[in-house]
């Protein structure tokens, strides 16, 4: 009889997909940065094309937040800091 | 806008006597705040301030709200983490703010107080958006504001008001900002 895999082996892959879950970098909405200002700021930093980054900066405009980039821990840290850099409120967490 | 034209590598911006001063005047209390002292360190002394950095000794007014908005929490719910945030990124974060300062005051300082045109290089562009961005949010925390109303409310003040002004160089900067970044 050829062993067929018992469902135990997806169990154990488990913990491994979620050590590979990006932390992802929130951008919130303020009342003071320029509409403008928050989409150069997504061009130049992350590199995105304009119509890219103007659809972050409505989403952050509208919804009050936007994920704007995902990646390693370290990755955010940098991100965040770079965002913190511009004046642009942003956080980073596991998503 | 005739006031700002793209020449070359080069931005070039009018601005009058009185604009100029006041300009630098905005961005050197950005820097004063920045350089604020605590009891602990010497800052005249600035081996004992560059040690103070190495260890870690926060010398920023961290109960300013200026401070707290420029240095904001980078976890939402982790004090801790956002503290080490904080330890590591802070020293060279206030560092690079002062040298985009130094671009913008340098740039002010040769335009002669408005006798000649501003000349904003094109590749320093990011560190005058980022100064002016940092003066308007330091103006919008002294002026209280947190949501959109706010800021509608302060429009509406007459000009008896003394927020008004303030209110008033407040769009203004936003102004200098949207027109550098209409030239980019």
């Amino acid at each position: 009889m050829p062993v067929v895999p018992g469902g135990a082996t997806a169990v154990s892959e488990r913990p491994a997909e979620q050590a590979l879950t990006p932390w992802v970098t929130i951008v919130w909405d303020d009342p003071v940065n320029l509409m403008s200002y928050v989409t150069h700021v997504f061009t130049t930093y992350f590199g995105y094309a304009e119509a890219k980054a103007t659809d972050l900066m409505l989403q952050v405009h509208n919804n009050g937040k936007a994920v704007v980039s995902n990646g390693t821990r370290e990755q955010m840290e940098t991100d965040v800091d770079a965002m913190h850099g511009y004046g642009l409120w942003a956080t980073l967490e596991k998503g | 806008m005739r006031d700002f034209k793209r020449s070359g590598p080069m931005i070039l911006m009018r601005l009058t006597d009185y604009e100029t001063t006041l300009l630098e005047s905005l961005v050197e209390q950005f820097c004063g705040l920045l350089e604020a002292d605590d009891e602990q360190v010497d800052h005249a002394d600035s081996f004992a301030r560059w040690q103070a950095e190495l260890s870690g000794v926060d010398t920023l007014d961290h109960s300013d709200p200026v401070i707290y908005r420029l240095f904001p929490d980078a976890y939402a719910d982790d004090a801790e983490a956002s503290a080490e945030f904080r330890r590591l990124t802070q020293a060279r974060q206030r560092t690079d703010r002062l040298s985009q300062a130094e671009v913008v005051m340098s740039a002010l300082r040769d335009s002669e107080a408005g006798k000649h045109a501003v000349q904003v290089r094109v590749i320093e562009l990011d560190a005058w958006l980022k100064t002016l961005t940092a003066v308007r949010l330091s103006l919008a925390v002294r002026l209280g504001i947190e949501t959109t109303e706010d800021a509608e409310e302060l429009d509406a003040l007459g000009e008896d008001d003394p927020r008004s002004y303030i209110y008033r160089v407040y769009e203004w900067i936003a102004y200098l900002t949207e027109s550098l970044l209409g030239l980019d």
